[in-house]
């Protein structure tokens, strides 16, 4: 009886064994005939379309359910958002007032039409979604994966996308962009493309405004150097950031160049903010000028002053908020990989919050000029 | 120490000399007892015997380490009371990894150098030792024992040199990665020599002489250097690193770790992460070729 017994499951091991290697072979045999049909104008089965759909959703569900949403709703964050939207998502995505272009609609899985559909993802879901995107789809990562601050402006913008029409969209999206004086000869030369990735005037200096968002730089009257190094730096990877790695990248040297020498020739607008009297910016003036010895700290302006390397960044008047995220960045060590990048990531480590709060607060009421030479000197 | 340089090292000197020989004598007993146990003469009988256990287990023990406490009593006592005509204030100040040291000066004024220890001859110095950030140990062993240097608290330590000559020093108490780069020199020269390069020291800084150590002095302003270094009379006052108003008459660089010549600043203005880790200084990696010989040009000749 046993042996019979055994006999009887040794030739089911074995049937299954059949069973499996001819359904592989018979895999194999339909991938190598070209049978199957790789066309996007065929789209899927019903239900391989259906299955796709709940894996990604479920997916993008669990890995995404441990995120903590910073808030939201600083219009700073917002505007970032919207122009960085304008040339990296909206020419698949679409935007407000602007439909999908036909040959996006021809991509499969075609890209979703977002002002329409971004209400049914969470912000932790659009967070995941924009850092790591999604397999298969076309959907790319972030290119920075350590700017989880841009990430999130990203999704700021995203949040408010449902209720932004078209003339808030515009507003919010092309910033210092003057996109409607174009003349004819430019449209022939260069296209259409309001979606070009690289206008910089979306999120920076205009010919006479300052960026509208505080967590993008001024650019004016900065030291070409520092402008061309920067973009360098960015080209290369060497800086990171998942909107200004791509612009830079697409710059040539003479690009670089002329962007350098127009942005270093504007004239520098001085603060928006004055307050001269608190103790904040008090605090701040006295690390600009002696530093904290103690803690290793040098003065900010023994590098940052008027008279400074070119290489080196002039902070005078410069936003606050973009100073304070730069140095959180140079803390956490995000930006140690360049030559300038690592002396101040050993300085950035030794700085308090309050250091640098209160040190960004006294740049950005800081008049250019001979005010920024005033380091402490030898008595 | 076996080569002192001083009364402070003489004393230590003797007392090797006592605790050696002491224990040679020590040693000598012992393999005599033993070999008397064991070649079973009958002295072995009396060797076990009550008395001789108490006199020789318990009482010369007792006495020899009780002389030897007070030998040390005495003379850690001599070596750290200031002898009446201490003629030379210094203050030593460890840091991770060097040494800040300050001569107190005529009318109040100090005097900052690092690295390097000057002493008159036949003077005996006072040194004020304390340290910015962990435990320290100042340790010269031709002039005196080691003193720990303890944050937040001064000790002192006296010596004087008996003839000239110069002494290496070391960190003797470990104080993190480059504990082992962090030495010192101590120079003692004749009265009127040391006298000549005091006032040397106090002078300012020398003026470039040519045209690549003036765009040196330019790039030490302009790249920030002066936020953390003084060099006097250029207006670069900064006091978070060592003072460089004369660095390049120092025997050495970053504390006995580099030779001082340019070529030697150049690597550490751009390496010093690799020669030193984690030292305080960032690596200034950003200098043209021409910059960093302009710059190391204008350091190097800082006389």
């Amino acid at each position: 009886m046993i042996v019979i017994r055994k006999r009887s499951w040794l030739r089911i091991a074995v049937w299954i064994l059949i069973a499996v290697l001819g359904a592989g072979v018979a895999a194999a045999l339909l991938i190598w005939s070209g049978v199957y049909n790789v066309a996007a104008s065929r789209g899927h089965f019903a239900l391989t379309a259906k299955i796709l759909e709940v894996a990604m959703r479920q997916s993008v569900k669990t890995h995404s359910w441990h995120l903590r949403v910073p808030p939201l709703n600083d219009v700073h964050m917002i505007r970032l958002g919207a122009s960085h939207y304008q040339g990296g998502c909206a020419p698949c995505h679409g935007a407000p007032g602007d439909p999908k272009n036909p040959i996006v609609r021809h991509m499969l899985p075609q890209p979703t039409h977002l002002p329409s559909a971004v209400y049914t993802w969470s912000a932790e879901e659009l967070f995941w979604i924009v850092k790591n995107g999604v397999k298969y789809t076309g959907m790319p990562a972030w290119v920075a994966s350590g700017r989880d601050d841009e990430v999130w402006a990203v999704v700021a913008f995203l949040r408010r996308l449902p209720t932004t029409d078209a003339t808030e969209y515009r507003s919010l999206a092309l910033g210092n962009a003057d996109q409607d004086t174009r003349m004819a000869r430019e449209i022939i030369d260069f296209g259409t493309d309001a979606a070009a990735i690289s206008a910089c005037a979306r999120c920076h200096d205009g010919e006479t405004a300052s960026p509208q968002s505080r967590l993008v730089p001024k650019l004016a009257a900065q030291s070409p150097d520092y402008l061309k190094i920067a973009l360098k730096d960015y080209a290369a990877g060497q800086r990171q950031s998942g909107i200004m790695q791509p612009v830079a990248a697409e710059l040539d040297e003479q690009e670089l160049e002329q962007l350098s020498s127009y942005y270093a020739g504007l004239t520098r607008r001085s603060a928006s903010r004055r307050n001269d009297a608190s103790p904040e910016i008090e605090r701040g003036h006295a690390l600009a000028t002696a530093g904290t010895p103690k803690a290793g700290v040098p003065p900010c302006l023994a590098c940052h002053g008027e008279k400074s390397l070119p290489s080196y960044p002039r902070l005078a008047g410069q936003y606050q908020e973009y100073l304070i995220q730069q140095l959180l960045l140079f803390k956490a060590g995000l930006r140690n990989q360049t030559a300038q990048g690592a002396i101040m990531t050993t300085i950035a480590r030794r700085l308090t919050s309050r250091d640098i709060k209160d040190a960004a607060k006294f740049f950005e009421q800081l008049t250019p000029g001979p005010a920024e030479a005033s380091i402490g000197r030898e008595p | 120490m076996l080569a002192p340089q001083g009364p402070e090292a003489q004393r230590i000197f003797g007392l090797f000399w006592l605790l050696t020989m002491g224990a040679a004598a020590i040693v000598t007993l012992i393999v005599a007892l033993l070999w008397a146990a064991l070649s079973g003469s009958r002295l072995w009988r009396w060797l076990a015997g009550e008395t001789f256990v108490i006199a020789g287990g318990i009482v010369l023990p007792v006495t020899v380490l009780t002389v030897l406490l007070l030998l040390g009593f005495l003379l850690t006592r001599a070596n750290s009371i200031a002898p009446a005509d201490a003629k030379l204030d210094v203050s030593i100040l460890g840091e991770q990894w060097w040494w800040r040291i300050g001569y107190v000066m005529a009318e109040g004024k100090r005097l900052e150098t690092a690295n390097e220890l000057y002493i008159p001859v036949g003077v005996p110095v006072a040194l004020e030792l304390t340290s910015a950030d962990v435990i320290h140990s100042f340790w010269v062993p031709k002039l005196a024992g080691k003193l720990d240097m303890i944050p937040g608290r001064k000790t002192l330590l006296h010596l004087q040199a008996s003839s000239p000559g110069v002494s290496r020093g070391q960190c003797a108490e470990y104080c993190g990665g480059p504990h082992a780069l962090m030495s010192i020199y101590v120079v003692a020269l004749e009265q009127p020599a040391f006298k000549a390069w005091l006032l040397s020291q106090t002078a300012p800084a020398l003026p470039p002489s040519n045209p690549t150590e003036r765009r040196g002095r330019e790039l030490f302003l302009a790249a920030g250097c002066a936020g953390c270094h003084t060099i006097r009379g250029i207006g670069a006052g900064g006091t978070i690193g060592p003072d460089l108003t004369h660095v390049a008459s120092r025997r050495s660089l970053a504390a006995a770790t580099l030779p001082n010549d340019a070529s030697s600043f150049a690597r550490w203005i751009v390496d010093n992460q690799h020669i030193k880790p984690e030292n305080r200084m960032p690596p200034f990696r950003q200098f043209a070729k021409g910059e960093l010989t302009a710059l190391s040009a204008y350091l190097a000749s800082l006389k």
